[in-house]
């Protein structure tokens, strides 16, 4: 299975959904796919999974689709625990498991010695997780993740094969502000504020 | 003031400042202050199993319009900071930090934890304040408030024994 063909799939369907992807290859595939403010590429690894659950808790009534993978989550298992125990029922939370660090040198994951990313994360709390293993199951599965309204874990075994495409328009900073300013005019609030000049006051 | 009274005074600091989701890790010092967050229906609690994903938790979070805290001990701080790094401050992300100082003058615990927290916050250009007496608290809280919006940068308020409403030791073994 391509990671490529997965997320063209899952950018049939993500409508307005807020997206944070995890730093590589996967990230500018999923902006070639799917452009827009509302997608949040994450920098650090092992952060998209917590970056994601803080989005969730933050906006209960928005869908966030958390684009993570295996090199990532492994740095960050712990993540999974917070993220059962929070148990956001607005989080889809995807991993693409190619078995390696990609971005790194393509040097094995422990998910290419045996570490079963959707055991440990039903082991963690989230009972609603299981693989994908045909691009057609992994669209029913985001489908019915995003409609069920409860938390879920999908894993994707994908292959390492990369798709050619353009790499990421902005800078962090920008990438940032755009997010925020699109949250602010899609839910109708304010997030930055200014103040008055205190000769006003 | 016990230590009850400087929790509730450190709580009543974070929601005057317009915190409204805190990310936490124990600490025995930090129990009680814990426990007022724990009850506080008004503000969204996160229990962290370790420090640094509380950084990416409130990143999140106030990408989305919340005003976040992570409270821990210098030790987690030290966890956190690759976060702090590659992602508070490489986006330009505000969080107010309150850390416990273990190992500050009068606490028996983690030396030389204590003795690098200073250093490594200056050396990621953090600004800080130490944190003594409980009537200030909630004033500190909210002026570090209005300089991490105001900076885009984390703030930390580092937390002493006496702030918490706790003796320091000053018995020799």
């Amino acid at each position: 299975m391509k990671r490529f063909d997965c997320l063209k799939a899952l950018a049939e369907f993500a409508g307005d959904a807020l997206v944070v992807s995890s730093a590589g290859a996967m990230t500018l595939e999923w902006n070639a796919l799917h452009p827009g403010d509302g997608n949040f590429r994450v920098r650090t690894l092992g952060l998209c999974s917590s970056i994601a659950l803080g989005m969730a808790l933050g906006l209960p009534q928005r869908k966030i689709i958390a684009l993570d993978g295996d090199g990532s989550l492994l740095m960050n298992l712990n993540s999974l625990a917070t993220i059962a125990r929070m148990g956001p029922k607005n989080l889809t939370h995807i991993v693409f498991d190619n078995e390696v660090y990609e971005a790194s040198g393509s040097k094995q994951t422990a998910t290419g010695a045996g570490t079963d990313l959707v055991g440990v994360a039903r082991a963690a709390g989230i009972k609603n997780s299981q693989w994908a293993n045909s691009v057609e199951d992994f669209t029913r599965a985001v489908t019915s993740a995003m409609q069920g309204g409860e938390l879920s874990f999908i894993g994707a075994k994908v292959s390492t094969e990369r798709t050619q495409v353009p790499p990421y328009p902005i800078d962090e900073v920008e990438n940032k502000y755009r997010f925020i300013r699109y949250v602010e005019k899609t839910e109708k609030i304010e997030i930055f504020k200014t103040n008055l000049p205190a000769s006003y006051v | 003031m016990n230590p009850t009274e400087a929790a509730k005074t450190i709580v009543t600091g974070l929601k005057g400042a317009g915190i409204n989701l805190i990310a936490t890790l124990p600490d025995v010092n930090l129990a009680d202050l814990l426990s007022e967050i724990e009850a506080d229906r008004d503000v969204v609690h996160v229990p962290l199993c370790r420090e640094e994903e509380g950084i990416g938790i409130c990143a999140g979070a106030y990408l989305v319009g919340k005003k976040c805290a992570a409270i821990m001990q210098n030790g987690g701080f030290f966890n956190s900071n690759n976060a702090i790094v590659s992602t508070l401050l490489q986006y330009q992300i505000p969080l107010l930090l309150l850390i416990y100082y273990a190992g500050d003058i009068g606490d028996r615990t983690f030396s030389t934890t204590g003795a690098m927290t200073e250093p490594v916050l200056q050396a990621l250009g953090i600004r800080y304040y130490l944190m003594r007496d409980p009537a200030d608290a909630a004033e500190l809280i909210g002026r570090a408030q209005v300089m991490t919006e105001d900076a885009k940068r984390p703030v930390a308020l580092l937390m002493t024994k006496e702030v918490l409403g706790r003796r320091a030791l000053l018995n020799s073994l």
